[in-house]
């Protein structure tokens, strides 16, 4: 095991954020708004779940577990075991909503894998290029999207999603209780707090430039005591839901 | 939304060939969305978007006509045919 005990929860943070944000896109396979959208926002989902599958890949083989047993490590874990934000976990059932969430996530995400950048791992380090890749195209569909819906009759339902998504989004920043030790040993390369002041630039930024006017209320910190380690409501279904398949035959092998 | 026909070239000396179409708000979006629709799977290395007004269109009725001249039809089998009896006369 070449990992830290530090090293390792850390990765298990944005394993399950990735995860969570994964599964949560794909609840709208077939139920995009047009044709086009569908594909290109369930690719999204894709691309977070292989990173997720990446991250969990490189978790078991520190620790010299077979990967055939992926599936029972990213699904089967009890709920208090699981380090996803709330953002990644909670169910968006407003298109609106999760556009809204993929943008604030994504605008997130893209700097913390950049904080991965040079990690003095070198599988992570090279995970954290391929991801950086597939953000850029990330990036450009929620500013291609919300930009163009910014102008139109609907930037009040796009307002009101960013005003009830903003106060959690910031949990994306509690980080897990062993950061400290990952920037003494030069794991990463920024902190939590560091992202976060540099994400909320970049949404305020946009913001600007698509004219909308948000009241940014929650600050910095609202939910750092829970530090990742305390679910949000609707994940026991979430999982259930994951689990669906798996439980019709628990022993079956994919 | 408008139309937008997408055209995909494989690395090498293959040709631009028409992959589908889409329908997007703008061009912007257009080549954006082109990218998971028609090449999730790296299916191109290089892609063309164009605008459907843009594509000018012939008319079928005028093309019809050339339909209708065997004599631009060779396939060489007269010529063939022709060789086969010199040579079987030769003999």
């Amino acid at each position: 095991m070449s990992l830290t005990p530090a090293a390792r929860e850390y990765l298990l943070a944005l394993a399950d954020d990735e995860h969570m944000i994964g599964a949560r896109h794909t609840n709208w396979i077939g139920l995009g708004p047009f044709l086009e959208e569908d594909l290109a926002f369930c690719s999204i989902a894709q691309d977070e779940l292989g990173h997720a599958i990446g991250l969990y890949e490189l978790l078991l083989d520190d620790a010299g577990t077979d990967r055939t047993q992926l599936d029972a490590f990213a699904l089967q874990r009890a709920p208090g075991d699981y380090r996803s934000c709330w953002l990644a976990e909670i169910k968006c059932l407003d298109w609106s909503d999760s556009l809204v969430r993929h943008w604030l996530y994504d605008r997130a995400e893209d700097l913390r894998w950049k904080a991965l950048e040079s990690c003095t791992d070198p599988v992570v380090a090279a995970l954290s290029l391929r991801a950086q890749r597939e953000e850029s195209f990330h990036l450009a569909h929620a500013e291609q999207f919300l930009s163009r819906l910014a102008s139109t009759d609907q930037s009040a339902r796009i307002v009101a999603s960013i005003e009830r998504l903003m106060p959690i989004a910031f949990g994306l920043f509690d980080s897990v209780a062993t950061e400290p030790d990952m920037l003494a040993e030069g794991f990463i390369t920024q902190s939590s707090a560091d992202i976060e002041a540099l994400w909320i630039d970049a949404i305020l930024d946009d913001l600007k430039r698509w004219d909308l006017d948000v009241d940014i209320v929650a600050g910095p910190g609202q939910f750092n005591e829970q530090r990742r380690t305390v679910r949000s409501d609707g994940f026991d279904a979430l999982q259930a839901d994951l689990l669906k398949v798996i439980s019709l035959d628990p022993i079956a092998v994919w | 939304m408008n139309r937008y026909e997408v055209f995909l070239k494989k690395l090498g000396r293959d040709e631009f060939r028409h992959a589908g179409s889409l329908d997007a708000a703008d061009p912007e979006m257009a080549v954006m969305y082109a990218r998971e629709t028609h090449n999730r799977r790296a299916e191109g290395s290089e892609m063309w978007l164009v605008d459907r007004r843009h594509v000018l269109v012939a008319d079928p009725e005028s093309m019809a006509v050339n339909d209708q001249k065997p004599h631009r039809h060779n396939d060489g089998s007269r010529v063939a045919a022709r060789r086969k009896e010199n040579r079987n006369s030769e003999a």
